[in-house]
């Protein structure tokens, strides 16, 4: 993939965004970050030529702050929260200014990424102490439910505002499972990084590691033999399987369709079987490594292909019942409803901005294993609904199937895995995305004058997406919440790497 | 009322009382086994409710400590009035003494122990507890005409409102109203639904604070607390479905002219038979949403104003 490095000023910056980022264009937002705490850093993507962008634009370093983005670019609210969390450069004007993921027992000064001084004159304008949004008015009730949940789910506190039996306002904090990803990938030798990686959410270790090596592999400038990119294909397609299985089935226990779930826990552990054929693990860790994949045998190949033919058969009647049930269908109708210029404002991918008809898979514009030469069509649905979303994943769990299994036949014989260099070259960028079963995944890698990696920044496609539930929720009932936020299924490992 | 204490007397007490000491757990055990196996799975073992009951009486007991005496007296209140409601209720065809029980006792008594319920929620002030409150009333208020209704159009066309002449299987102006019988056991059953918070008003199993109705109410109580608060709410299961069962044998003509241990042995099954048809509607319905349920309690409504037009066409007759 080309990636363009650009020096850009700040001034500039604004202007530039404000142009590339409007309703008709055919750019987007990938990362926005620093690297080291002295400029900030814009990835700025176009899906239908397959290039990215990168923009650095230095900072003063005794002003330490810059002209918000925000408030002309909503999807900059987060970027702009976490980037003054992880290295203090301030947004000026940020409308709702606050931490984002780290805590009130961090100590005031501690901005973890950063590792140029901080300015004599800085002064934390930003108590550690956390306020919500306060809605106010006769009958208006806050519920705060959280970071503890009742089932076995990753923390994180959700403070509703509500009127009755209706949701005025949802403010989400997350960030209970903050663990430094990012800093401890710069840490570690690179050979050894892509087990931290695929760390950064287990649910999406495979994408994880793909995107790792693919970032490392333009780094390095290699390409890996056809037969590993064939299999990292698959194996990026199992988890996506296994995934959307489980989140249908989760939507069945939701609504109180406890077969369907329970026959979806069952097929999502034979997909889980398949990912353990082609890597030795049910979650596919340690599987793809820069410069190749582990080797697989051709005989689990033939195992795999069989299983996703009666997988196919397993899953038809089970879909067949929910997606024929008038009550769920009705359950699910016109609740969460996410409107496709909030998601196109908000920068939303993956699943949720699918189900609101943005057609934007990366598998068909950014080079990622056999995409997008071999990738599936677009799912999409217009409803931006709970619906809209299970049909998407329904929809993409048969494109997955069928693709698996034009992959498997297409696999040629080969090398799994090359050798690569000792050292990463010096002051290079590295860039890998891949479309995990949540949606755009981003890695970018910078290396520093010795090659050792400097910044390494990673975006869930959890990232942009909490947002959507706090919109998608607004004006429903609070006993509609859990199964609106279960059809997003956002992760929160993700976000708070 | 005519106590007659001989030691026959006493043993058939004694019986009644084991049966429907002992029944409730398990007729929840069955609800559970029967879901289970609609979902292919072999289940949880019929008496585990008796063990989760037995296990929670040997846990300590956390208490909030905003509470007052009112969450800590809760449970054993609604438990006592639903055993006097046991005693009362026509739930079974078989009673050991003649006792008169008066519809609005009945229909009160429920209605108290839900008064209860709800203040133990709301003594405890958390959030959950005051929207499973909220949520429990406004259920209440739909259902509770359906319930009224349908019992009380058996009572006006027997001439009293003692159910357990109603219920006796000799009130001779009612043997030949199988519709009657047939229509407000189906109200009561759907109304039962709603009451007992059951699918589709409300998910028993689920473990989503934010979309309980009774459960949400008893979020606060543990051990020894939630074992009477969770047996209590078996004993309603058992005394609701027992009374819309007892409308659905009235129905059978047969069972008017039988013996006595047929008659018995035919309540018991008719309530397991109710129990295993919650289970297959829990398991193929979804939970409604909110705001549809009163559709939903609309069935349970049009039943028992059909039953009022029927009481209405025989009295004038």
């Amino acid at each position: 993939m080309k990636l363009e490095r650009l020096e850009m000023p700040l001034d500039e910056l604004h202007d530039k965004l404000a142009r590339t980022l409007t309703k008709n264009s055919n750019k987007r937002l990938g990362l926005f970050t620093s690297i080291d705490g002295g400029q900030l850093v814009t990835l700025l993507l176009d899906p239908k030529d397959g290039t990215a962008e990168l923009l650095i634009s230095p900072l003063e370093l005794e002003r330490n702050k810059y002209r918000s983005l925000t408030p002309h670019l909503a999807q900059f609210h987060w970027f702009e929260r976490a980037l003054f969390d992880f290295f203090g450069i301030v947004p000026d004007g940020h409308p709702r200014f606050k931490h984002l993921l780290l805590h009130e027992e961090y100590e005031a000064d501690f901005f973890p990424l950063r590792k140029i001084a901080l300015p004599e004159n800085f002064e934390n304008v930003l108590p550690r102490r956390y306020e919500f949004l306060e809605v106010k008015g006769e009958g208006v009730y806050e519920l705060p439910v959280g970071p503890i949940h009742a089932g076995v789910i990753e923390p994180g506190h959700f403070r509703f505002s509500c009127f009755g039996e209706t949701i005025v306002n949802l403010e989400i904090r997350l960030g209970w499972v903050h663990r430094g990803v990012e800093k401890r990938l710069t840490e570690v030798p690179w050979q050894k990084a892509h087990f931290v990686a695929e760390a950064a959410a287990s649910d999406t270790a495979c994408a994880n590691a793909f995107a790792h090596a693919i970032a490392i592999e333009s780094i390095l400038g290699v390409t890996v033999s056809e037969r590993a990119q064939y299999l990292r294909s698959i194996a990026l397609e199992l988890e996506r399987l296994a995934m959307h299985i489980i989140d249908v089935g989760g939507i069945g226990t939701d609504i109180g369709l406890l077969g369907i779930s329970s026959a979806m826990g069952r097929l999502r552990g034979k997909a889980l079987g398949l990912a353990d054929l082609i890597s030795g693990s049910r979650f596919l860790r340690g599987f793809i490594s820069p410069g190749g994949v582990r080797p697989v045998s051709e005989r689990n190949l033939s195992e795999i292909k069989a299983g996703v033919i009666s997988l196919r058969k397993d899953l038809a009647p089970v879909i067949q019942i929910l997606s024929e049930n008038q009550m769920a269908t009705e359950r699910m109708k016109d609740i969460g409803k996410l409107s496709r210029s909030l998601a196109h404002e908000f920068g939303m991918v993956g699943i949720l901005a699918r189900a609101c008809g943005i057609e934007y898979d990366s598998r068909l514009s950014f080079k990622q294993g056999k995409f997008p030469e071999l990738a599936p069509s677009i799912v999409t649905e217009l409803g931006g609904d709970i619906l809209a979303r299970t049909r998407v994943r329904i929809g993409e769990i048969a494109t997955t199937l069928d693709t698996i299994e034009k992959l498997v036949d297409g696999c040629p014989h080969g090398e799994e895995k090359m050798v690569l260099p000792e050292k990463l070259p010096a002051n290079a960028t590295g860039l890998g995305i891949v479309e995990a079963f949540r949606g755009e995944l981003i890695h970018l890698i910078f290396t520093d004058e010795a090659g050792n990696i400097s910044r390494y920044s990673i975006k869930d496609p959890s990232f942009q997406n909490w947002t959507a539930i706090s919109i998608a929720i607004r004006e429903n009932l609070i006993a509609d919440f859990p199964l609106c936020n279960k059809s997003m299924a956002l992760s929160y490992s993700g976000n708070d790497l | 009322m005519n106590f007659n204490f001989n030691f026959h007397t006493m043993l058939e007490t004694l019986g009644f009382t084991a049966t429907f000491l002992f029944l409730p757990p398990l007729i929840v055990g069955v609800i559970r086994k029967t879901k289970a196996r609609f979902q292919n799975r072999i289940g949880a073992p019929l008496l585990q409710p008796y063990y989760d009951l037995f296990k929670l009486l040997s846990k300590s007991e956390t208490i909030s400590k905003h509470t007052s005496w009112i969450f800590r007296s809760t449970a054993a209140v609604n438990l006592s009035m639903l055993i006097i409601l046991a005693y009362l209720a026509p739930w079974t065809s078989f009673r050991p003494f003649a006792m008169s029980s008066d519809l609005f006792l009945v229909i009160y008594l429920l209605a108290l122990t839900r008064f209860f319920t709800v203040l133990s929620a709301l003594d405890a002030g958390s959030a959950f507890g005051g929207f499973g409150a909220s949520r429990e009333v406004t259920l209440a208020l739909l259902v509770e005409p359906s319930v009224i209704l349908c019992l009380a159009s058996l009572g006006s066309i027997s001439q009293s409102s003692d159910l357990a002449f109603v219920f006796s299987f000799k009130n001779i102006e009612l043997l030949n109203q199988p519709g009657l019988w047939f229509i407000s056991g189906c109200g009561l059953f759907l109304a039962s639904l709603v009451e007992l918070s059951r699918m589709p008003a409300d998910d028993p199993t689920t473990h989503l604070e934010l979309t309980m109705v009774h459960e949400a109410m008893i979020l606060e109580n543990s051990a020894a607390n939630l074992a009477l608060v969770e047996y209590a709410h078996f004993l309603k299961i058992l005394i609701l479905l027992g009374i819309s069962s007892q409308c659905l044998l009235h129905a059978v003509p047969y069972f008017w002219h039988t013996t006595e241990l047929i008659r018995a042995s035919a309540s018991i099954g008719c309530i397991i038979l109710m129990a295993v048809s919650i289970a297959v509607i829990e398991s193929v319905a979804v939970k409604l949403r909110w705001t549809k349920l009163p559709e939903f309690i609309a069935y349970s409504v049009a039943m028992s104003i059909f039953c009022v037009f029927i009481a209405l066409g025989k009295n004038l007759n």
